[in-house]
């Protein structure tokens, strides 16, 4: 596999999603190394808006040519935006894990504290490496 | 799994080109680019498939035909030399030991080629029972590499190589043949739906020349194809074009407690045979008294797609789970396969597929999912 890229100033989660402060939200991706590893994404599914949800709970999924994976929400909150056009081309978060392949964007309700349980782009590229 | 895992001769060369993984006690490539475009190839162009973990068994002798019919469901006696067939092996329940290709290389002489999963049990069960026969079973699955060439233009390629015009050979025959100097079986089979053929290619002992021999007929293959569009495939698209084309896998559609009759597999099955093969009575009965279950094809009408052992229910009530699912790059909907109980459901009825929490309608429909005038053996040109 070539080395995935990470991206400073995101926080990052062990289930490898990327979140980012945007004007109040979070908005939420996964990284270059999960894109990778899920390789041909082929659908993509994320709760729709209004729904509440738990950091490192379950909100969508991702599949592949090969297999399903959940999507986890790093953050708490309430998804208030979900990326539609990954509806119709999927395979734009293979191409653009960190622009614009993004998955939803959510309202926190505990952002300052569920953002410092994440790790920051040094924490996670050690991360990876020791997978 | 701590056993150590089993490699084909061209092993080197697919970890320096694809993902290898770790499947049914061997490593194998799941991919080399992207099991989408893999797939496409074989469903436009042609595409090559590494199958050397599937196991090859020869068995010769006086009686190695009524031995054969003892073991296996399809009609041995109709086999000419030359020909082949589809078979299932069953235990004394009707439940399946493996499901096979079966073909007759000579007068008392046969090829039988069975899953990489089943390998071993297979060849036991033959032990078991050639005690009480004049036959020879020899398991020849390490001197013989397997390679699958599948697709639309399969037939072009292997035109190509070989000096004489394999367009002769009908389907599910299986023929000696020289293709560039290499001595091979030519069988026109496949697991994809597409015409094409199953290379054998012999004197290939699993040693450093057997492997550079192998690995040179593969880049051979992939030199003469480049013409014609070959990719080299993985198992990932191995799965994704045999479940489009609705066929069976070992493991999901059939194992030790399903019948080849609930597999609707009933092209396998014969019953003017003799003698009885094991199972006989049990798969006679599904036959003709009905089956406890049933496989159906489902396509998705909702989004998503189904994996196997999802939940399936019609008008509220659970009929049945999946056993194998995924997308159809040709339909670009999700698929599957699925057991549900007999005679409620028919073509076209939608049920609820409960794809992880979430409750999405699906249409019955028969397979191959694909429409058959456009893509698949069949195809209209």
């Amino acid at each position: 596999m070539t080395e995935s890229k990470v991206i400073d100033g995101l926080r990052y989660s062990k289930e490898h999603e990327w979140a980012k402060e945007e004007d109040g939200l979070i908005v939420v991706g996964i990284s270059d190394y999960a894109q990778e590893s899920i390789h041909e994404i082929t659908f993509i599914e994320v709760s729709e808006a209004g729904t509440e949800v738990e950091a490192g709970g379950e909100c969508g999924l991702i599949e592949s040519m090969k297999a399903s994976s959940s999507i986890y929400s790093p953050v708490a909150g309430e998804i208030v935006e979900v990326n539609e056009e990954l509806e119709v081309a999927p395979e734009i978060v293979n191409e653009d894990p960190y622009g614009k392949g993004w998955l939803f964007k959510i309202k926190p309700t505990n952002k300052d504290a569920d953002l410092d349980a994440l790790m920051d782009s040094s924490a996670y590229s050690e991360y990876i490496e020791s997978l | 799994m701590s056993d150590k895992l089993e490699r084909t001769h061209l092993y080197e060369w697919h970890n320096q080109h694809g993902d290898v993984i770790p499947f049914a006690g061997w490593e194998m490539p799941v991919r080399y680019s992207d099991i989408r475009e893999e797939h496409l190839a074989v469903r436009e162009k042609v595409g090559i498939f590494d199958t050397t973990h599937m196991f090859r068994f020869f068995i010769s002798g006086p009686d190695a035909e009524v031995f054969l019919q003892l073991l296996t469901t399809n009609n041995v006696s109709k086999l000419g030399v030359n020909d082949g067939h589809y078979s299932t092996c069953l235990n004394e329940q009707g439940g399946t030991h493996d499901d096979l290709m079966l073909y007759r290389i000579g007068e008392e002489e046969y090829i039988w080629v069975t899953n990489a999963v089943n390998g071993p049990k297979i060849f036991k069960h033959m032990q078991t029972h050639a005690k009480k026969y004049d036959v020879k079973i020899e398991n020849r699955s390490r001197e013989v590499v397997m390679i699958a060439v599948q697709g639309p233009k399969a037939l072009s390629l292997l035109n190509k190589i070989t000096s004489i015009d394999v367009n002769k050979f009908s389907r599910f025959t299986c023929n000696p043949v020289s293709i560039k100097g290499y001595n091979c079986y030519l069988c026109r089979t496949g697991y994809t739906g597409e015409d094409g053929g199953e290379i054998l290619l012999l004197d290939s002992p699993y040693d450093e020349t057997g492997k550079k021999r192998a690995t040179k007929f593969w880049e051979m293959l992939l030199e003469e194809g480049a013409e014609f569009g070959v990719k080299p495939c993985g198992l990932g698209a191995r799965d994704s074009t045999r479940l489009e084309a609705g066929f069976v896998l070992y493991g999901h559609e059939l194992d030790e407690e399903t019948s080849p009759i609930e597999a609707r597999i009933p092209y396998a099955v014969k019953f003017k045979v003799e003698p009885h093969y094991i199972g006989y009575d049990v798969v006679k009965s599904h036959k003709k008294e009905g089956v406890p279950k049933t496989r159906i094809g489902l396509e998705m009408i909702d989004r998503g797609i189904p994996r196997e052992g999802y939940p399936i229910f019609f008008n509220k009530s659970k009929i049945g789970e999946t056993t194998s699912g995924g997308l159809s790059p040709i339909l670009g909907k999700g698929i599957a396969l699925a057991y549900v109980e007999p005679d409620i459901v028919k073509v076209d009825d939608v049920v609820i597929i409960d794809i992880r929490g979430r409750e999405r309608k699906a249409r019955v429909v028969m397979w191959p999912f694909y429409d058959s005038d456009k893509y698949g053996s069949t195809r209209k040109e």
